[in-house]
């Protein structure tokens, strides 16, 4: 009897509870009895990690689907194709560099959800918040470009209609530097003109207040999908019937889910559980050994390994002011000293193809720059007899215990060489085994180096301040137009060279110090040079040439080409996803870059 | 003046000294995610920072500094420099100030990374899911373990030598290990229950029977992740509790008496039960902190996650306001259990009539 009424005390606190967390959501979630119909909803996860912090435009990390590369609500003027490497037409199309600028047409048909036209009075006005306020997310454009110069022409092929065309003048005082501007395009996402201002007129111009704006009630927006709900545990989007693209680009169709939902998990797990159970259908997390999930349906870019397309490099970057890290041949005898195919095979479950010597990935996009003559002339593969023969030639003596395990390390001088230790942050597990093997193959070759695991916002600030001996990184990992020039400026450039204990957001492992006499003053011309280039032959040459010194200096240890953002899907409930053999979008996961584009071909699998 | 009223005289002292402790407690809570080597401005620009120059990194900082309240201002509301044009922080004092003046105001801030979202948001979205989940776990683990323990010291024989061995095993085994295992075995192997989420993915939540039915649906593997093993150590305790009851002289004799046995059963089971009540007591109070380990591996709403990522990320004033919240539950759920005792506890009454 007792328990019985106990029982029922528990079914009722439940009920309670129940109760209080429905008035708490009750803000920002509509009620829909019946739940969204599994046949018109997508399920796409892994860009939303914890709680939906505000859907405000001019934030600088909004939630999905605002921030990041998304175009799902707000839209950039162009977008980029990672696979083809070209960009393709949105609000505005055909991108055209002259000498002075860079120009694009808009599209005469973009309207925003409100029903007014999205002109280049909103591009002007978005770029120039970045104009006006110094701690914009978009002020860094102002260094590449000196002014946007907007005229009308009229387009005789479509009956005399007026076009904008609006043209990015770059900035040659400043970066002087197309190749980012184009970046830019595709990244900067256009904000409504007339909604963003009467909102800056309410608090009187100041952007901090504008910024604690959430703008999560029916916002007006461009892009195909509309903000229906969200709480802690998803974001739930609306398709927008009245979708300017649907006409102007998709031939009067709509995309193919009413709803997408991005459901917010809290461990790594779920996303495969999910996926496996047909509850997710797109994800972009780290699923180790997916080809065990493809009984369940679940599937990738390529059927075979390397699974994904690879388009970033994990990588261990050195510190090269400090002792014996400053002495290029330690950095070189290191690179030696790695076991990659462990690294691949062990560390990232076979994601990663070979990987060559340099900073350049071997194939894809970036494939005309690099150059397999260079790599075999200037590069390094694993073998730790050639590590230990590096480290010999350049006076250090390796010690080694009677166990036959590395002891300490003695210079010319007879001198103890100080330990070094590589920081990552601690409890990535994939970074961890990376970084496992790599020291144990630099120990192995008579490296003394060990692994120094930190707690992740200690990570975090070590590495403006250059506090580290070695540290894992993956530097600028977005494919944009600039490919690999961001890579190179990332992990070489001089520019802003600070000393360790100041910040810097580039070269973190202060490789190049200008002051000192050993200052390789043709990296910087380099990397301003390779920007302006339209040559194309020109062009594969400064490549080359850059390569060549990162393959001298060996500035960082690349480890493995990894993807931009890993892309599973699940044919359980809905098919046709772009893929090797099918690949008429890139596998930007159906929401960023071109392959938003995937949204109308999908097919659900109810519904055929 | 107090003698007369014992039982006043107890509650105004205790009182006193939960006051006392609140304090230390709050300066504690201000001042210890302070001291760690973290800075939440760095890490907030490995999010906001990432791609851009240098330069532009820098003035993304400064802007940040000023809007959380971490920089000094001059009258202009422009960020006082030092000779080497570095921005000049708030001292910890002033900052432990404005905190306090904002206690007073009722006011929790603004979480640095989850901007522009306020605190106290983040906490009334989470917490009903944090109660629901924790408080019928307690609840029930603490009622079902202390019957059983009571009732396994009482008859002994078969079902003693049964419940004794099983909830040895039920305490000795992790949180984590035991949600995976149910996880495991009625959520992937034998899907009866759903794996992940407080309700279904299709659902948004509102006052229906759908969304309802599918929370009670969502619960029931959580619910026995925590309350069996809570369950099992109150189980032992009780046991261990009763059996040193059993051998009292009060026991002993009433039994001589030939009192009822389910009376000599009460006041035993009113004796063992005062320690008991402290624990209770305790994991109530902190239970506010949420279930962390359930939330991870269920994927359950809750504070949990907000309090973890918090402390990673440094976020002060979210780290403020989850330790404040903790605080002062478990000094509210003791200082009710003291009172509680005060008057089940016969002792306690004359000791402050009598003593001092």
């Amino acid at each position: 009897m007792k328990r019985l009424s106990l029982l029922k005390i528990v079914c009722a606190g439940v009920f309670l509870c129940g109760c209080i967390s429905c008035t708490a959501n009750k803000g920002s979630e509509k009620s829909s009895a019946d739940g969204f119909p599994r046949e018109k909803t997508l399920y796409l996860a892994g860009f939303q990690w914890g709680d939906p912090n505000t859907f405000n435009p001019l934030s600088d990390w909004p939630a999905f689907p605002v921030g990041g590369n998304y175009n799902l609500m707000y839209e950039p003027l162009l977008v980029f194709n990672s696979v083809t490497g070209k960009m393709e037409g949105l609000i505005a199309n055909s991108p055209e560099q002259t000498e002075n600028a860079i120009i694009v047409k808009m599209n005469p048909q973009a309207r925003w959800s409100d029903g007014k036209q999205l002109t280049s009075a909103d591009v002007k006005y978005t770029f120039e918040i970045g104009k006006r306020f110094k701690s914009a997310m978009t002020a860094y454009v102002w260094d590449f470009i000196s002014d946007i110069v907007v005229d009308t022409l009229v387009d005789s092929a479509a009956g005399d209609a007026k076009v904008e065309r609006v043209s990015f003048v770059i900035n040659k005082e400043g970066r002087n530097n197309p190749l980012v501007i184009m970046d830019i395009l595709q990244n900067v996402r256009i904000v409504p003109a007339h909604v963003i201002e009467a909102e800056f007129a309410k608090v009187g111009g100041d952007l901090a207040e504008v910024q604690k704006l959430k703008f999560d009630k029916d916002p007006v927006v461009s892009g195909p999908y509309g903000l229906y709900s969200y709480s802690n545990e998803k974001i739930v989007l609306k398709r927008r019937d009245d979708y300017w693209g649907s006409a102007a680009l998709y031939d009067n169709r709509l995309s193919k889910p009413v709803y997408i939902i991005h459901p917010i998990y809290k461990s790594n797990d779920h996303f495969s559980i999910a996926l496996q159970q047909g509850n997710l259908d797109v994800s972009a997390t780290f699923i180790p050994r997916i080809w065990m999930k493809a009984k369940e349906g679940v599937a990738t870019w390529y059927k075979k390994e390397p699974f994904f397309i690879p388009a970033t490099i994990p990588m261990l970057t050195i510190n090269a002011t400090r002792y014996p890290l400053n002495d290029k041949n330690v950095r070189r005898a290191m690179a030696c000293a790695i076991n990659y195919k462990d690294i691949r095979e062990l560390a990232v479950s076979g994601y990663s193809p070979e990987i060559l010597s340099g900073l350049i990935l071997p194939f894809g996009i970036e494939q005309p720059y690099c150059s397999s003559e260079d790599v075999q002339k200037y590069g390094v593969s694993y073998d730790t007899e050639k590590a230990k023969a590096i480290m010999k030639e350049a006076g250090y003596t390796s010690v080694f215990g009677p166990d036959g395990k590395l002891d300490h390390v003695k210079n010319a001088k007879g001198e103890r060489v100080p330990t070094m230790y590589v920081k990552s942050p601690a409890g990535w597990s994939d970074w961890e085994s990376m970084v496992q093997i790599a020291v144990k193959g630099m120990r192995a070759a008579g490296i003394d180096v060990r692994e120094g695991f930190v707690d992740a916002s200690l990570y975090w600030q070590c590495m403006p301040v250059g506090d580290f001996d070695l540290v894992m990184q993956k530097p600028v990992p977005s494919v944009t137009p600039s490919k690999p020039w961001s890579r190179f400026d990332a992990v070489m450039s001089s520019r802003n060279w600070k000393p360790e204990g100041e910040k810097m957001n580039e070269n973190q492992g202060r490789y190049n110090n200008p002051n000192e006499g050993s200052y390789r003053k043709e990296v910087d011309e380099l990397l301003r040079l390779i920007p302006t280039l339209t040559d194309e032959a020109e062009k594969v040459k400064a490549y080359r040439r850059l390569n060549v010194i990162f393959m001298e200096d060996m500035p960082t240890l690349p480890l493995a080409y990894l993807p931009e953002q890993f892309y599973e899907f699940s044919t359980k409930n809905w098919t046709n996803f772009p893929t090797e053999e099918n690949p008429y979008a890139p596998p930007q996961c159906l929401c960023y870059g071109a392959g938003t584009k995937s949204l109308w071909e999908i097919k659900s699998v109810a519904a055929e | 003046m107090l003698k007369r009223y014992p039982t006043l005289r107890y509650i105004l002292t205790r009182g006193g000294w939960y006051v006392i402790t609140f304090l230390v407690a709050v300066t504690l809570n201000f001042f210890l995610p302070r001291l760690g080597a973290g800075n939440p401005i760095d890490i907030i620009m490995a999010k906001a920072g990432s791609g851009l120059d240098t330069k532009a990194a820098q003035a993304k900082e400064e802007a940040y500094l000023k809007e959380f309240g971490l920089v000094e201002l001059d009258a202009q509301a422009n960020i006082l420099r030092d000779e080497a044009g570095k921005p000049v922080k708030t001292p910890l004092w002033k900052q432990f100030r404005n905190y306090l003046w904002m206690c007073l105001h009722g006011d929790l801030g603004t979480s640095f990374l989850n901007y522009p979202k306020k605190v106290l948001d983040i906490i009334l979205q989470a917490l009903p899911w944090t109660i629901a989940l924790q408080l019928p776990t307690i609840l029930f683990g603490w009622i079902i373990g202390n019957l059983l323990g009571a009732l396994a010291a009482y008859r002994r024989g078969v079902f003693d030598g049964v419940l004794f061995p099983l909830a040895l095993v039920a305490n000795a085994v992790p949180f984590f290990a035991f949600g995976m295992l149910l996880m495991y075995l009625f959520a992937i192997v034998w899907p009866v229950f759903p794996a992940v989420g407080g309700y279904a993915g299709n659902l948004v939540p509102g006052f229906n029977w759908t969304f309802i039915s599918s929370m009670g649906y969502h619960y029931v593997l959580p619910f026995f992740s925590i309350a069996l093993i809570l369950g099992g150590g109150q189980a032992i305790g009780m046991r261990s509790m009763c059996i040193y009851e059993l051998g009292t002289d009060y026991v002993k004799y009433a039994k001589w008496l030939g009192v009822k046995e389910n009376k000599i059963l009460m006041y035993m089971f009113r004796n063992a039960m005062l320690p008991q009540l402290t624990g209770l007591a305790l994991s109530l109070g902190s239970m506010i902190g949420g279930a962390l380990i359930t939330e991870m591996i269920f994927s359950y709403p809750g504070l949990g996650m907000a309090l973890l990522s918090a402390i990673q990320g440094n976020d002060y004033p979210l780290i403020q306001a989850c330790t404040l919240l903790i605080t002062v539950s478990v000094l509210v759920a003791n200082f009710l259990v003291d009172i509680l005792i005060g008057f089940l506890d016969p002792r306690v009454k004359a000791g402050m009539a009598g003593g001092k």
